[in-house]
């Protein structure tokens, strides 16, 4: 079956980091995994050589997934075998993620994200509700 | 089940997006599979009030 290709007249990204790509033209396989931890913490201070992912579950938890349980009889008519579009513009792309101009096979992508809150000791006779 | 798409004129004019990311997927164009899976941690199960101590360190 003829494919589709696509035509974009216009495109302009700002910046692509971490990891991420800007895909012009057709790809087979794509598999992105981005992994974070997000501290955050009440005083200006960091620490060099902290972080490790194996301590937390959240980047090793196993994600279900529901395969479908039913055959799928799936066929598609390019009537118009082109995909239009005059402009893009996207201020980042960022953590492995991925803008694509063109088609692809099989997309698998993963984000696990672990944010952290560190907030310096609190005087509980204010009578103040914490947070 | 038994599906089918017919694909007629498809033409955008702008798109215009502030971010793409933690593995998304902007695309243009046609995909047989896309498989998106996220997970995400926040406060307050990871809320810590005291002395800053580091996290434990990286080992690898």
């Amino acid at each position: 079956m003829l494919q589709r290709i696509t035509c974009v007249d216009h495109i302009k990204i700002d910046s692509v980091s971490f990891s991420s790509i800007f895909q012009i033209g057709d790809s087979e396989q794509i598999l992105a995994v981005s992994r974070a931890l997000a501290v955050q913490r009440e005083a200006e201070i960091f620490f060099d050589n902290e972080g490790n992912f194996d301590a937390f579950p959240v980047f090793s938890e196993a994600i279900p997934f529901q395969p479908p349980d039913e055959e799928i009889i799936f066929s598609t008519h390019n009537l118009n075998p082109v995909l239009k579009v005059r402009n893009i513009d996207i201020l980042g792309a960022s953590s492995s993620s991925i803008v694509h101009l063109g088609n692809s096979r099989n997309i698998a992508m993963e984000a696990r994200v672990k944010h952290i809150r560190q907030l310096l000791p609190r005087n509980n006779n204010s009578g103040e509700e914490g947070i | 089940m038994n599906f089918q798409v017919y694909n007629r004129d498809i033409c955008v004019g702008d798109i215009r997006v502030i971010g793409v990311s933690s593995s998304s997927l902007l695309m243009v164009g046609d995909a047989e599979t896309i498989q998106l899976a996220a997970t995400f941690d926040t406060p307050a199960e990871s809320l810590i009030v005291g002395p800053f101590v580091p996290l434990s360190p990286d080992i690898s």
